[in-house]
């Protein structure tokens, strides 16, 4: 069997006494897309920061590659430079142009010549499809772009593992897309991805395995097919059917339950009255963007 | 009322050295006391208590204390421990030492300005605090707090007027000088008043360069 990039073992985050994560235990092989779902609070964020050490554990251990990473003898930075974050908010450095912002870290953690670290640059911002952005500076981008940005960042480092906490979350529905497919592109050519995200459509088609989390536990974790279409945890259901219920209401265009594609879930959808009720209660412009970059990545699949 | 004109022309040089003065201590004590507000104000976000309280209590010292009893207090205080400066030394030590609490203040401002998330992306790339700090975080706040540190400059630059109590010989202490000799206080006022008054504008004018020549594109201020 291969080395686990990230293992977790009964980790427990507490923020004074309020205990945040109960007890997770996890494990990323390489190459593999690890989608983390749940409700809102039940502690998603707080997982990948933690993972990083961006949040201090309470308790349990994190193996990155192996190796105890809460262990006086590793160098945290190190670490770090080969597990790379991309945050909601982007996150980009703003007195610097996208070129410097990507080579950075580059510089100064891998110190890696200036010129070096500029072909680095080159190469990703391709790979991103922002080549013609290099020089401009991130306040001047579209959202999507800047998430866009923040992934070349990331990805410039060579990381073993790129986290995501709710990449597209941020972005105005049109601006989703964009950023899904390179994502997209990132997973097919074999990066190693945990991403807490609540863009259904992605989790379905990329994901290898799902993890859903709820109150600071895993409550059940699979892969998608099962998680979606036979979630065995109560919660799950109700979470999925909210979720799901909210993409059907929303969707002008798409006649209920004529999408194949969808069909499994509108199933349950159609029983789900305690579903549906939580949805009316949060109908925030958020979801509805979230819906709509699910909707959009549809699209795409069909082209 | 004669007001006497003449008496500007007749001192001109010795004013105008008076001045010279004024702009080197000017210059002096907001650099000096630049270089320790960025000393003070980094102590002043530092979670350690050994760090964090005296840091604090040095900057409440300073700014609730009359400057011109500081100016006393190292200059003629320190005589007690036998500690002598020369008024010039001691005026500029005390100008520094009061400006680096202020400057503190307005650079532990600019880093709070900027958003935790700054902070966290660097880190999550394997930055140390420092690298962070020095390369993402002090960047931006620099240029967040140059309309503050405008301010602060430009009342340094007034305030310098007070180390003539002490006697060092800048541009307040030779007006006083001219004036006992000339009885023309009006006159040879609004002469060092309209000095110190283009040393502020151009003091501003400088730093208003700064704000656009460092203005972030893409951010507010940036054309
Ligand atoms: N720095 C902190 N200090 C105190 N409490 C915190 C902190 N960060 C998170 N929490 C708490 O931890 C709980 C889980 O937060 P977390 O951000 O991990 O949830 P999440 O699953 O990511 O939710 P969302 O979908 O809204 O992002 C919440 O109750 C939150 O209030
Ligand atoms: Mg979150």
């Amino acid at each position: 069997m291969e080395t686990p990039i990230i293992e977790v073992i009964g980790l427990e985050k507490a923020f004074g006494d309020h205990m945040v994560l109960k007890g997770i235990s996890m494990t990323v092989y390489p190459k593999e897309v690890v989608v983390v779902i749940g409700p809102s609070g039940s502690g998603k964020s707080t997982l990948l920061r933690c993972l990083n050490r961006l949040n201090e554990p309470t308790n349990g251990k994190i193996l990155f590659q192996g190796y105890d990473i809460m262990s006086p003898d590793i160098d945290i930075n190190v670490v770090r430079s080969q597990m790379n974050m991309v945050f909601q908010n982007f996150n980009l450095f703003m007195h610097l142009s996208v070129k410097k912002n990507v080579t950075l870290a580059l510089t100064s953690v891998k110190k890696i010549t200036q010129e070096e670290a500029d072909r680095i640059a080159d190469e990703t911002l391709l790979k991103v499809g922002l080549t013609e952005k290099a020089d401009a500076y991130p306040g001047q981008l579209s959202g999507g772009q800047q998430q866009r940005v923040a992934i070349a960042r990331a990805l410039a480092m060579d990381p073993k593992v790129i986290l995501f906490d709710e990449p597209t979350s941020a972005l105005d529905p049109e601006l989703i897309g964009e950023v899904l497919d390179v994502m997209k592109k990132l997973a097919e050519s074999g990066m190693t991805m945990v991403v807490v995200t609540h863009e259904m459509g992605f989790a379905r088609e990329m994901a290898d395995r799902v993890i859903f989390m709820d109150e600071g536990v895993i409550a059940e974790s699979g892969p998608p097919e099962e998680i979606f279409t036979n979630p065995k945890n109560e919660r799950t259901r109700i979470f999925l059917k909210r979720i799901l219920k909210e993409i059907e209401d929303m969707d002008p265009l798409k006649p209920k339950y004529e999408t194949p594609e969808l069909a499994p879930e509108a199933e349950g959808v159609k029983a789900a009255e305690e579903g549906y009720k939580w949805s009316q209660e949060h109908k925030e412009p958020d979801e509805q963007k979230r819906w709509l970059g699910f909707k959009f990545l549809k699209r795409d699949k069909k082209k | 009322m004669n007001l006497d004109w003449s008496v500007i022309g007749e001192n001109f040089n010795y004013l105008m050295a008076g001045a010279e003065l004024t702009i080197i201590i000017s210059i002096l004590s907001i650099f000096l006391g630049f270089v320790g507000g960025i000393f003070i104000g980094m102590c002043r976000i530092s979670k350690n208590p050994l760090i964090y309280y005296p840091s604090t209590a040095y900057v409440e010292a300073f700014r609730g204390t009359p400057l011109l009893i500081q100016i006393f207090l190292v200059y003629l205080g320190l005589s007690s421990f036998n500690i002598q400066l020369s008024a010039w030394d001691a005026g500029i030590l005390a100008l520094s030492l009061n400006s680096a609490a202020y400057q503190s203040e307005i650079f532990r401002g600019g880093i709070q300005s900027i958003p935790k998330g700054q902070m966290e992306a660097a880190r999550s790339m394997g930055l140390t605090y420092n690298q962070s700090m020095f390369k993402v975080i002090i960047p931006q706040a620099l240029r967040n707090a140059l309309p503050p540190y405008t301010n602060e400059f430009c009342t340094m630059i007034k305030d310098s007027s007070l180390v003539s109590a002490i006697s060092v010989m800048e541009l307040t202490w030779s007006a006083k000088n001219v004036i006992s000799v000339t009885f023309q206080p009006f006159v040879v006022y609004i002469f060092i008043a309209f000095l110190y008054f283009l040393m502020t504008f151009v003091t501003t004018r400088f730093m208003r360069y700064l704000e656009k020549r460092y203005a972030i594109p893409g951010m507010m201020g940036a054309e």
